[in-house]
């Protein structure tokens, strides 16, 4: 149990998919210009990334490893998120077509976001049981999903400031992300203790 | 600072969350919309420079997500509109649509590994909570349809200076 803990919390805070090892940081940037849509985001990548490394480790185990076609793990992998994205697509629009339209907006953008695949690519390489990587999936995106709540709501603020011509926008917005990541840079001493 | 503005700079206040509709068809005394915002960094405005603009732009893309309103307005096809939805339903659908079936998911895949501690079982377990948590969305999602906290509601004309989902906080800018 202890483990699973320290799994989850290592994947969420000090190895964070976003501040920690860069991935996903185009909709960082992109969704996080409010809160609301930087939460339909960050649920919706929860989901995705659960699901579609739910189904990347069953492939990699049952298909990629038995038969050594370990070469073609990225193609694979893009092509098992593409259809869990599909999947999560055409079950919440079965669901409650106004959820659907309401949260559709985010999913085909989480297809071409390299979150999804650098999770399923590190819980291959970590060599985890099934459960381990799923727990390592959710939590990693859920570590992607505060962070991207976290610096949306700093946005907002910002877009209220009085910040000088020359850093407004993107600039300062960079600024507040480097400062961020340096914050949550102090997770990584969990990790030795 | 005035009443006004306090109550302006009060994040804790529930905000709406604004978007810009197309009428698209009226059918008595009940309007068709579709939504003008076709990404979800919401900058439709800034399309030329957006890196984002070809995916979900399609026209099914935007059939797929019309809704209705009640024509109280009068609003004719072809106008454009702004409808909102109040900002804490944006994260109760997000709940209802993704919390609940990764919920049940993982309890019942930690209950099978506790269990019996086997890759293939735990993933069945793990399968069966997900259909399991889908169909309690389904249900959680039409209560929410029935309470009517889903549906958009339709705020005002757009005038056609208006960009689609822009700041909406309605607050001042700090004072220098």
């Amino acid at each position: 149990m202890k483990e699973y803990i320290l799994l989850m919390v290592s994947a969420a805070l000090v190895n964070n998919v976003i501040l920690a090892r860069f991935l996903g940081l185009c909709s960082f940037m992109g969704v996080t210009t409010r809160i609301d849509t930087a939460v339909g985001m960050g649920m919706a990548t929860t989901f995705v990334i659960t699901v579609s490394s739910m189904a990347d480790w069953a492939v990699q185990a049952y298909l990629l490893e038995p038969y050594h076609l370990g070469y073609l793990r990225t193609v694979t992998f893009i092509l098992v998120i593409a259809a869990a994205v599909q999947f999560t697509e055409l079950t919440v629009k079965k669901v409650s077509p106004p959820l659907f339209q309401m949260l559709g907006i985010y999913l085909p953008l989480i297809t071409t976001n390299c979150a999804v695949l650098g999770v399923a690519l590190l819980l291959v390489e970590g060599n985890m049981s099934f459960i381990a990587a799923t727990l390592f999936a959710f939590a990693s995106s859920i570590g992607y999903s505060l962070v991207m709540v976290i610096f949306a709501g700093l946005r907002e603020r910002l877009a209220l400031a009085d910040v000088p011509r020359l850093f407004a926008g993107p600039p300062i917005g960079f600024i507040v992300a480097g400062l961020l990541a340096l914050a949550f840079m102090g997770f990584s001493g969990m990790s030795t203790n | 600072m005035t009443a006004t503005e306090e109550n302006r700079m009060d994040f804790s206040a529930p905000a709406m969350v604004e978007g810009i509709a197309h009428v698209v068809a009226v059918e008595g005394s009940v309007a068709w919309l579709e939504p003008e915002q076709t990404t979800s960094c919401g900058r439709c405005a800034s399309s030329s420079a957006c890196g984002a603009k070809g995916i979900g732009t399609t026209a099914s893309r935007l059939e797929a997500r019309r809704f209705s309103l009640d024509n109280q307005a009068g609003l004719a096809v072809g106008e454009r509109v702004v409808v909102g939805i109040r900002e804490n339903a944006l994260v109760k659908a997000s709940l209802t649509a993704y919390a609940i079936p990764l919920t049940t998911a993982l309890i019942s895949g930690a209950m099978a590994q506790w269990a019996e501690g086997r890759d293939g079982i735990t993933m069945a377990a793990m399968f069966g909570g997900l259909l399991l948590g889908l169909g309690l969305a389904r249900l959680s999602a039409s209560r929410l349809s029935t309470r009517g906290e889903l549906a958009p509601r339709f705020l005002r004309r757009a005038d056609t200076a208006s960009v689609c989902h822009p700041v909406t906080l309605n607050m001042p800018k700090a004072e220098k």
